[in-house]
């Protein structure tokens, strides 16, 4: 089953004007829309959308994206506090840290396949946290204060959405060059890719870092924007949590999927802000209804409808 | 480099064995349905507190000792996580190993918010004169609970293997883990088989939960820990291997409690420690102790 997607021209178009939109909303929005609901959507659309290229087109399902995120916020912190460093700077730096981490750990966990890899990616994470609870060198359990001052709402909401386009950008080139067909060639079958002659160690490498990357800057950029990080915030489950969620419902191995997503999940847990149980409940439920009937999630919906319609249109015509 | 002392290096010994009886139970059902259905069951962290809440309210209602209370709670666990792995579960099957691991990963997320609003956020356990009573062993201070738990780890064991080698249904079972598309085609009811395999899991981690309940306190986040603690059993002993599972939560038990007692490492490391030698293990040999080969 191939994943759907409109035809590329449309597709491209569309995510621009997708992009514009974005960009246009802080001119009209308040600061909270701005700075907070619409910040944390865009956060969250390039969590999912770096981790959908390693688990949607790779196949590689890593739960430990609090290890990542972490690494990303604690690098961030010491960086502007500890050395001084401008934030965008700082934010890069805190995403190549991440991506260093995801280099020294590959070489164990590509040895391990499926469901073990999924295993040693949670263990990894959990092990990450607890080892900054007890060592004392950034802060133990108490955590940081950064005293930067963190940036206007809609500076933030300019950085989040520039991270969530060059991901997206970045993504929809990786998938025409040779990497993204390797990646995808693994995904179907590894061994047979191995066969071919693929790298195929060096291909999940770097989708591996890649995704790390994008998330150690994207924690930078939250620890800028909570002033205060703490270990059992930074390298949170809930993060993974979240994370897969908003990529599956939205859509796993598609362009779009993870933008819906997080739109849609965001939003969601906006209308049940009082109620932040049931928001997590309810969307535990979407997700298994989700992935029993409809695996490209709700991008994969919209497109079965769009199609649906446009061939009642080309019948109607027909007839 | 200070060594712990003689005396603290023999208790940390001894019930680190013990504690390791209480991993090996809190591990059984997620060995069995890895084993299995070659299934990472999300869930079963919440499981186990699905047993510790349960003989929480019974307690409280009916006065049942938490114990004696698993004569309910384990058919109560079996009749419901049956039919729900045949709806939820049984038609994923076939369609990759990605829809079954996250329809559990939502069953876990639904389960954990249930938990606070039905429950609250508060951290609570269960009461007995054993949960905190202790025995002495050849000078050895022991909690009653742990020598507890580890005859429950003994028990279920050797029962589950009886239950696998000796009867119809563990045939059936065992014919489904080694090759399910085979075991169809000979006539094996491979979607009962899961069902049964999976209502087991459910149960024995019911009894791992009230054990928890016991030993330590619970919360409704506490669940993840526990599957983590999980993983490090199973992939310690061995995807598939029921002796693995109960040889990797002693040794996992051990590892922990003699690594804490080092002066300049401490208890803060205690669940660090357990990881490391879970991620080392996971790293020079993926199959573990008893991992079958192929």
């Amino acid at each position: 089953m191939t994943p759907p997607s409109p035809s590329q021209a449309l597709g491209g178009s569309l995510l621009a004007a997708a992009a514009v939109a974005a960009a246009l909303v802080p001119s009209f929005a308040g600061d909270y829309v701005v700075g907070n609901l619409g910040f944390r959507m865009l956060e969250y659309a390039a969590l999912a959308q770096a981790w959908n290229l390693l688990a949607g087109y790779g196949g590689l399902v890593a739960l430990g994206s609090g290890a990542f995120i972490g690494i990303g916020m604690y690098g961030t912190a010491k960086l502007t506090l500890g050395a001084g460093f401008p934030l965008i700077p700082a934010l890069l730096v805190g995403g190549a840290l991440a991506a260093l981490f995801a280099l020294i750990v590959s070489p164990a966990l590509f040895r391990l396949r499926g469901l073990y890899f999924v295993i040693a990616t949670l263990v990894l994470a959990e092990a990450l946290q607890i080892w900054m609870f007890n060592w004392n060198g950034l802060g133990g359990s108490d955590g940081l204060f950064m005293t930067n001052a963190a940036p206007s709402p809609s500076e933030r909401y300019y950085l989040a959405l520039a991270i969530v386009a060059a991901t997206t950008l970045l993504l929809a080139i990786i998938l025409r060059t040779r990497l993204g067909i390797s990646l995808r060639a693994i995904r179907d079958n590894e061994d047979a890719a191995a066969q071919m002659g693929l790298w195929t160690f060096r291909t999940k490498l770097w989708a591996f870092m890649i995704m790390a990357f994008v998330m150690g800057v994207i924690g930078g950029l939250q620890a800028d924007y909570l002033g205060k990080i703490e270990p059992g915030g930074a390298f949170s489950l809930q993060w993974t949590v979240d994370i897969v969620t908003i990529a599956i419902i939205g859509g796993m191995g598609t362009l779009w999927g993870p933008l819906v997503g997080s739109l849609f999940v965001i939003w969601l847990g906006e209308r049940l802000a009082n109620h932040p149980e049931t928001h997590v409940a309810i969307t535990g439920a979407i997700l298994i209804l989700v992935i029993r009937f409809a695996p490209y999630g709700i991008w994969g919906l919209l497109i079965r409808l769009k199609d649906e319609a446009s061939g009642r249109r080309r019948r109607s015509r027909l007839a | 480099m200070d060594w712990p002392s003689g005396h603290a290096l023999a208790t940390a010994l001894v019930t680190g064995l013990l504690l390791g009886g209480l991993f090996t139970v809190t591990a059984l059902g997620l060995s069995l349905v890895f084993g299995v259905m070659r299934l990472i069951n999300l869930v079963h962290g919440e499981l186990l507190l699905v047993g510790a809440f349960f003989a929480f309210e019974l307690g409280l209602h009916t006065g049942l000792d938490p114990l004696l209370s698993l004569v309910v709670i384990v058919p109560v666990v079996f009749l419901v996580a049956y039919p729900a792995e045949r709806i939820l579960l049984g038609p994923l099957i076939g369609k990759g190993a990605e829809a079954p691991l996250m329809t559990t990963f939502g069953l876990s997320i639904i389960l954990v918010n249930l938990f606070v609003l039905v429950f609250s956020a508060d951290t609570r356990s269960l009461q007995a004169s054993y949960a905190t009573d202790s025995i002495q062993l050849a000078g050895i201070d022991i909690p009653l609970i742990y020598a507890i738990s580890f005859g429950f780890a003994l028990a279920l064991t050797a029962a589950t293997h009886l239950f696998l080698q000796r009867t119809g249904y563990g045939r059936e079972i065992r014919a489904a883990a080694e090759d399910a598309g085979a075991a169809e085609v000979l006539g094996v009811n491979v979607a009962r088989a899961y069902g049964i395999t999976y209502a087991l899991g459910a149960s024995f981690a019911a009894v791992g939960g009230v054990l928890v309940g016991l030993a330590f306190g619970f919360d409704p986040s506490s669940g993840t820990s526990w599957l983590l603690t999980g993983f490090a059993v199973v992939v310690l002993g061995g995807l598939g291997s029921l002796k693995g599972t109960l040889v990797g939560g002693l040794l996992l038990g051990v590892a922990e409690s003699v690594g804490a007692s080092f002066p300049q490492v401490g208890d803060g490391y205690r669940n660090f420690i357990g990881f490391m030698v879970f991620l080392v293990i996971l790293a020079v040999r993926p199959r573990g102790l008893y991992g079958r080969t192929g």
